[in-house]
């Protein structure tokens, strides 16, 4: 799930050298470097998403704005940082446009095939999942740095000191964004989770 | 610890996992003895439980992507958009230069108050002149004809003042004792002085040669009547014709707008 997954960690200068090669349409860098950070880009879009072909789509969108930007990238800046910003944004964006979708295609729709929201009878797997996608509407209404280290911190299982330097804050800044995060969660997911307040 | 509550400090560095064997232990026994810390490690712990089933369910979505071949896929993509950008792009322009500079609204200021400078000065500069010909004919400047005309127009004054003073002369002689000149020769000159007078007009007028235009205009009225008499002037009518020159000092005017007209006042 992490850059092991991807089988190394990898430098700033080595970055640096893939982003100039790629600048100069070396297909075998760009390669590279999809392989290295298309598993975090993609749980970064899923987290958002909550849709796999949804996450792919981000997945290829996030890597086509970066082989036309890569020249963009100031070296001394945190690289999967910049990625994964980069990969929130474009998920945001195509979440709003897939929302908008669907309320057009609710409201044309004949009342009978719009699903019903609660059924009595639906099974433990269907709790579940209103359950997650509950606890994903909550994820979504943290604070922007909140949000981001906790997704970084739980989905994409990075280590406090590698949130810190994705995101260019202190360790303790990280401990502590993750914590009001945790908080927050609680607060509004007590009724859902069946917790005191 | 065993007896106070836990600070968000402690909590923070219980959910970051970052303590020491020591601590854990401390924070752990803590949390089992006091209820109100149990029931939020409970609610926090449950809270993770669900995080871990959605961290679960995002695992179960990646395991289906080939990750294997979609670096390929994107960079292909890539690749093709590259070159489809590059078809579109136009060939380079005669203007292409312009792009290396970054225009910047400073610097666009600066080249558009050039533009507009350079062509304030050009109206504002520039001579006055003929329009461009067609057939490419000599061309002259506005001023340079004002000046050739007024040039003619001097030497053609200066020519009828000389002919006209030489007729009065010979007035005067035919009134005196000198060589008479014949009647119908002087009425003649007086004729063709009348003529050119009629030309000169309109020279004079333009170019504004006051003087030499009142001056003109006084011989042309003796030369008028000068012209109507074919015959040898009677005596009296000699008289009366020197009396009027002599009145109005004719031919010292004459002089005088000559030295004028040739020394190019």
């Amino acid at each position: 799930m992490s850059d092991v997954s991807a089988g190394r960690e990898v430098g700033e200068a080595e970055i640096a050298a893939l982003l100039e090669r790629i600048q100069a349409g070396d297909r075998e860098a760009f390669m590279t470097i999809i392989g290295l950070y298309q598993r975090k880009v993609f749980v970064m879009a899923y987290s958002i998403l909550r849709d796999r072909e949804d996450a792919l789509d981000a997945v290829q969108e996030t890597f086509l704005r970066l082989y036309q930007k890569a020249g963009l990238y100031r070296p001394g800046r945190s690289f999967q940082g910049w990625l994964l910003q980069m990969a929130k944004n474009i998920s945001i964006d195509s979440y709003r446009k897939h929302q908008r979708k669907r309320r057009e295609f609710e409201t044309t729709r004949p009342v009978e095939e719009i699903p019903v929201a609660a059924e009595p009878d639906r099974d433990g797997d269907s709790a579940a999942a209103d359950l997650r996608g509950a606890f994903a509407r909550c994820v979504d209404t943290l604070a922007e740095r909140q949000k981001m280290v906790f997704v970084m911190r739980h989905y994409n299982e990075l280590q406090f000191n590698e949130i810190s330097e994705t995101m260019k804050i202190s360790i303790g800044t990280a401990k502590s964004l993750h914590f009001k995060a945790v908080q927050n969660l609680r607060k509004r997911l007590a009724p859902v989770l069946g917790i005191e307040p | 610890m065993s007896r106070s509550k836990l600070t968000g400090a402690d909590w923070a560095d219980r959910l970051s996992e970052d303590m020491d064997e020591a601590r854990r232990q401390a924070m752990s026994e803590h949390i089992g003895k006091d209820p109100e810390c149990r029931a939020e490690a409970d609610a926090i712990d449950r809270l993770l439980k669900e995080t871990a089933a959605v961290r679960s369910e995002i695992r179960q979505a990646a395991a289906s992507v080939d990750w294997e071949s979609l670096p390929a896929v994107i960079a292909d993509r890539a690749l093709a958009a590259g070159d489809r950008a590059a078809r579109r792009a136009p060939a380079a322009r005669p203007w292409a230069w312009l792009a290396a500079f970054s225009m910047k609204p400073v610097m666009a200021g600066l080249a558009a108050g050039l533009v507009v400078g350079a062509a304030a000065m050009y109206f504002a500069l520039r001579t006055p002149g003929v329009p461009a010909d067609r057939d490419g004919a000599y061309q002259a400047s506005g001023e340079f004809l004002v000046r050739a005309e007024r040039e003619m127009a001097r030497r053609n004054t200066l020519d009828y003042l000389e002919k006209s003073q030489y007729v009065l002369l010979d007035v005067f002689e035919s009134a005196g004792e000198g060589p008479v000149v014949p009647a119908a020769v002087r009425t003649e000159r007086a004729r063709d002085l009348l003529q050119k007078k009629k030309y000169l007009n309109a020279q004079l007028e333009t170019l504004q040669m006051a003087k030499a235009k009142a001056i003109c205009d006084q011989i042309e009225t003796l030369f008028l009547e000068l012209s109507q008499i074919d015959d040898e002037l009677p005596a009296a009518e000699l008289g009366r014709i020197r009396s009027y020159v002599e009145e109005r000092q004719l031919l010292l005017k004459i002089n005088l707008v000559k030295k004028e007209l040739q020394s190019g006042v």
